[in-house]
């Protein structure tokens, strides 16, 4: 009987301690997924603030000023090839050249 | 001896036990009382821990394999909801709207100290602030949430922060941002300081895609929503337009670009602008959404209808000769040509010369079934919509009488928004299928078929008279043609209705334009509001002298955006 008494007793504090430490186990896992979706939260954030400000300072009114600034002109038609004028230049033989 | 042995040891044992028997029923006789209860006791707790640790262990495999219903909590004060939504980008992927964080600052008046002190240092960091009524509302110890200032900006909130002012706390909150600024702010819309949409596509991103109420700043994970805008498009015509306003001293102008065969809209404009970001703006009426908000008398342009109906309905070719001379008379009205031509005209040259008389007569032979049946067919009477909001509804007359039948045929007397205008001539020179416009990137369902509203034959030479308009030295939109990308087109000048009578000076100047002519593809409509004349027009205010050349400059900027190649043998003329 005395054993089955000491028995009991260690069971119990090894199931308390093994409680203890799976309790503590959990709030440090679960503190640790806050953090990590606290971190992926401000990174998208982070992102979103980023994209627009990309976006800003991508806008065709001030692309189109910084280009006109540096000269550049919107493109005219006598500066694009078409398809004819590409096949004309792929048929020059090139011992021609 | 061996067969002895075990003899002995049963004997011996039996001896033993007999021994232990006596000894425990000696012992069972001689336990005191105090000592059985202890024994009792002990296994009446060694019991009762092991009924506690199955019932513990019991538990723990209840909860882990079951799991109960969900546990709600009610709260006495409301919790502020936000709505994340979608971003929003255009055909090629470029981002016009998004969501971002942004705190926002509310107090606590049950913690709140000195709310005078609080007002006024909060009035020097934010100096629009209502004092009086956050001092009232500080005054109601019974309230735990005030809204003070929703979206500030993060060096305001660290400003206000610094104050280091007790019972006032901060929210992360989702702001919709607009990185273009007032680009497409007519299509966008607007969202309310909740961020849910209230016009325009954000509107429409509520009512049909949807949004995620959050309590917070939790960006939505939807998809985003992609426009059939180009926001290079879109900015060259806009800036276009601003160009046109300063230089015809106009009070307005309006744009939109189709792609005839999808009924994608690739940009559309309408100055003066309005910021997405200041929902209030849109509410000015001079800012008005001319494109789809507005219905407008269109005048010449409006022929485009008419010979398109005399040419389908079969009540004329483009041979047909008709008598012009003569003006026509409906009751105590006279209609005449703005430059008679003084002889009699085929189809093409009512076009071309935009004759009022021709194309009256050409109404007036078809009759008032035929011209309705035709414009309701093309979608010209019924009204539409689009994912930015209903398009105003057309003003058509009750009766097509004489009169009506006349006027209308020149655009006057029916007045329609430029957004359904467009789509009816863009279903004109497609080759006759109906055209609903979207603002939504066009994806081609196999299940809806196309609505036939007009043959072929008459779409091919309608875009013959459009291409004629334009080459023609005599035609009304010669103004409007760029040497390589064959642009066709069809100039309207308006008069302004005011006050029940026409205001000869106050015009409405058009020009429809289509390009590629060889395989139309894109349909331009450019509106200018009441232009005056200028030394570059000769003081004229007519829609080939501003509308032409305008669209000639904005096709000129977007036709290489939308990679129309131009052909070389007209580049060299």
């Amino acid at each position: 009987m005395r054993l089955a008494n000491f028995a009991a007793f260690f069971f119990a504090m090894a199931s308390a301690f093994m409680l203890y430490s799976l309790n503590y186990e959990t709030r440090r896992l679960e503190a640790n997924v806050q953090a990590q979706e606290k971190a992926a939260g401000k990174a998208r954030s982070d992102i979103a603030v980023l994209k627009a400000e990309k976006s800003h300072l991508s806008r065709p009114d001030r692309i189109d000023a910084l280009a006109r600034a540096q000269g550049l002109t919107p493109p005219r038609p006598g500066q694009m090839p078409n398809n004819a004028r590409l096949a004309t230049a792929t048929d020059v033989d090139p011992g021609q050249r | 001896m061996p067969a002895l042995r075990p003899r002995r040891m049963l004997i011996l044992g039996s001896v033993e036990m007999q021994k232990r028997t006596a000894q425990t029923q000696t012992s069972t006789h001689d336990t005191p009382p105090g000592a059985l209860r202890r024994r009792i006791a002990n296994a009446l707790l060694f019991g009762a821990v092991l009924a506690m640790f199955g019932a513990v262990g019991g538990r723990l495999v209840y909860l882990g394999i079951h799991t109960g219903p969900q546990v709600t909590l009610a709260v006495s004060d409301a919790v502020p909801t936000s709505f994340a939504r979608p971003d929003i980008i255009d055909r090629g992927g470029r981002l016009l709207a998004t969501d971002i964080e942004v705190p926002s600052l509310f107090a606590d008046p049950a913690i709140v100290l000195d709310r005078d002190e609080v007002v006024e240092k909060l009035a020097s960091v934010i100096p629009d602030l209502d004092q009086a009524e956050l001092r009232h509302a500080l005054a109601d110890k019974s309230r735990r949430f005030v809204w003070i200032r929703r979206g500030l900006a993060p060096k305001v909130a660290q400003r206000i922060h610094d104050l280091g002012l007790p019972g006032l706390a901060f929210r992360k909150e989702l702001r919709r941002a607009y990185p273009a600024g007032e680009l497409a702010g007519h299509v966008l819309g607007a969202v309310n300081v909740d961020n849910k949409g209230v016009a325009g596509i954000e509107k429409h991103i509520d009512d049909v895609i949807g949004v995620d109420a959050v309590h917070g700043a939790e960006l939505s994970a939807r998809s985003p929503v992609r426009l059939s805008l180009d926001i290079g498009v879109q900015h060259t015509l806009e800036d276009e337009l601003e160009t046109a306003v300063r230089r015809y001293h106009t009070k307005g102008a309006a744009g939109v670009i189709l792609d005839i065969r999808s009924g994608e809209v690739l940009a559309s404009a309408s100055l003066p602008r309005t910021d997405p970001s200041r929902p209030a703006m849109g509410l000015d009426p001079s800012r008005l959404d001319k494109i789809s908000g507005g219905t407008y008398e269109l005048g010449s342009v409006f022929k485009t209808m008419t010979v398109a109906m005399a040419l389908d309905e079969g009540t004329a070719t483009s041979a047909t000769v008709l008598d012009v001379r003569e003006p026509l008379i409906a009751g105590r009205f006279t209609i005449t040509d703005f430059h008679p031509a003084g002889r009699p005209l085929s189809i093409s040259e009512i076009f071309t010369l935009s004759s009022n008389v021709g194309s009256g007569m050409l109404a007036l032979q078809a009759g008032p079934e035929k011209f309705r049946g035709f414009m309701q067919r093309i979608g010209l009477i019924d009204p539409i919509h689009t994912e930015a909001g209903p398009v105003s509804a057309p003003q058509v007359p009750e009766r097509f009488e004489r009169i009506e039948l006349i006027t209308m045929s020149y655009g006057h007397g029916i007045a329609v928004a430029p957004m359904q205008f467009a789509a009816a001539a863009a279903s004109l020179l497609n080759g006759g299928t109906l055209v609903k416009p979207t603002f939504l990137r066009f994806r081609p369902d196999a299940a809806t078929k196309p609505v036939q509203v007009a043959s072929d034959l008459t779409s091919r030479e309608m875009a013959r008279l459009f291409r004629l308009n334009v080459l023609d030295p005599i035609g009304t939109g010669k103004r409007a043609d760029v040497p390589g990308f064959r642009v066709g087109g069809k100039t309207g000048t308006a008069d302004r209705a005011e006050s029940g009578r026409y205001e000869e000076k106050t015009v409405i100047s058009s020009f429809l334009g289509v390009f590629p002519m060889d395989a139309p593809q894109y349909l331009t409509f450019v509106l200018l509001f009441e232009p005056k004349g200028t030394e570059e027009t000769g003081g004229q205010r007519t829609a080939s002298l501003n509308a032409a050349p305008v669209t000639g400059r904005l096709i000129r900027r977007i036709a290489p955006q939308l990679s129309v190649a131009p052909l070389m043998a007209e580049v060299t003329q």
